[in-house]
C-alpha cells in the first residue's frame, strides 16, 4: 500500500537575474520548511538551486533573460522519509547538463592544472539524489530531488 | 558574508570568511578577498569555520587564489575547523587534495608557514 502523501506543490516565478538567486533560496526554505522537508535534506536542495540558477544567468544568453524562470516544488512524505523535488525551468539556450554530468571527468592532479569548470553540476550531482532533464515548450526543465529516510 | 584579515606578520596573513558564500556573496567578495589573498608572495590561510554555504563560484575563488599565491612563490591553505559542510563540500569536488585543508588550527599554521 502506497501511504505516501503528495503535498501542494509550491511555484516561484523570478526575473531570470543573479539578484533573484537570495529570494529563490528564501523561498525555497519558508516552503519545505512548510512541507516538512528535514533541515539538513533543505540545505542540499538549497545547494543544487544556487548552482543551477548560477548556470541560468551565467550561460542562457539573451533568450534566457527574456522570460521569467519558473521553480517549482514537489514533496512528497511517507511515514518514515519523504522526496522533495525542485524543477527549475528557463527560456535559455537548451543544455542537457547530464551528459556533461555522466562523464566522469578526472579531476585535476594538481593546483596548476585546476579549470575548475563544471564544479557547479559536480556540486549538482553530489548534493543531489537523481537528477533528470528535458527539453519542452522552448524551456529547459532541471529537475533535481533528495530523498531521506524510507519515501513509502 | 563578511571577510576580515589580521597581518600576523609581514609575510603571514590569516583571512577569515564567514556567512554564506553562495553565488551571490561569492561574487560581492570576489575582489577584495583576490586582493587580499593573492597581491603579494605571502603564506595566507584562509578560515572557513564561519562559512556556512560554499558554492562553486567561493570555490573557484579559493582555486584561483590558490594559484596565484603559489606562481607568486607563496603558499594559500585553508583551515576548516569543525565545519563539516564546508570539510564536505572541498573533500567532494577534490579541492582539499589541491589546496591543504586543515581542522586543526596549529597544523594549518605550521602548512602555511612551512
Amino acid at each position: 500500500m502506497n501511504v505516501s502523501a503528495a503535498l501542494a506543490p509550491a511555484v516561484l516565478s523570478i526575473h531570470a537575474a543573479p539578484t533573484e538567486a537570495r529570494s529563490a533560496s528564501a523561498w525555497l526554505g519558508a516552503e519545505t520548511n512548510a512541507r516538512g522537508v528535514p533541515e539538513e535534506h533543505v540545505r542540499r536542495l538549497d545547494h543544487c538551486l544556487d548552482e543551477a540558477l548560477a548556470n541560468i544567468f551565467a550561460h542562457g544568453g539573451a533568450a534566457g533573460r527574456a522570460l521569467p524562470v519558473t521553480v517549482n516544488l514537489d514533496v512528497r512524505l511517507g511515514p518514515d522519509g519523504g522526496v522533495a523535488a525542485v524543477t527549475i525551468s528557463d527560456s535559455g539556450i537548451a543544455f542537457d547538463p547530464l551528459p556533461a554530468m555522466s562523464t566522469s571527468k578526472s579531476r585535476p592532479a594538481s593546483l596548476a592544472d585546476a579549470v575548475p569548470g563544471g564544479l557547479g553540476l559536480m556540486m549538482i550531482r553530489s548534493y543531489s539524489d537523481s537528477i533528470g532533464y528535458r527539453y519542452g515548450d522552448g524551456r529547459n526543465h532541471l529537475t533535481f530531488s533528495v530523498r531521506w529516510g524510507a519515501p513509502a | 558574508m563578511d571577510i576580515e584579515y589580521v597581518d600576523i606578520n609581514e609575510d603571514f596573513r590569516r583571512i577569515n570568511l564567514s556567512g554564506r558564500l553562495d553565488t551571490a556573496g561569492s561574487e560581492a567578495i570576489a575582489t577584495r578577498f583576490a586582493v587580499l589573498a593573492a597581491s603579494a608572495k605571502r603564506r595566507v590561510l584562509v578560515d572557513l569555520t564561519g562559512v556556512n554555504f560554499l558554492s562553486s563560484m567561493g570555490i573557484r575563488s579559493l582555486i584561483a587564489n590558490a594559484k596565484a599565491q603559489q606562481g607568486r612563490g607563496g603558499r594559500l591553505v585553508l583551515f576548516v575547523g569543525g565545519n563539516a559542510a564546508v570539510a564536505k563540500t572541498l573533500e567532494a569536488t577534490g579541492i582539499d587534495v589541491l589546496i591543504p585543508m586543515f581542522a586543526d588550527a596549529a597544523e594549518a599554521e605550521q602548512a602555511a608557514l612551512a
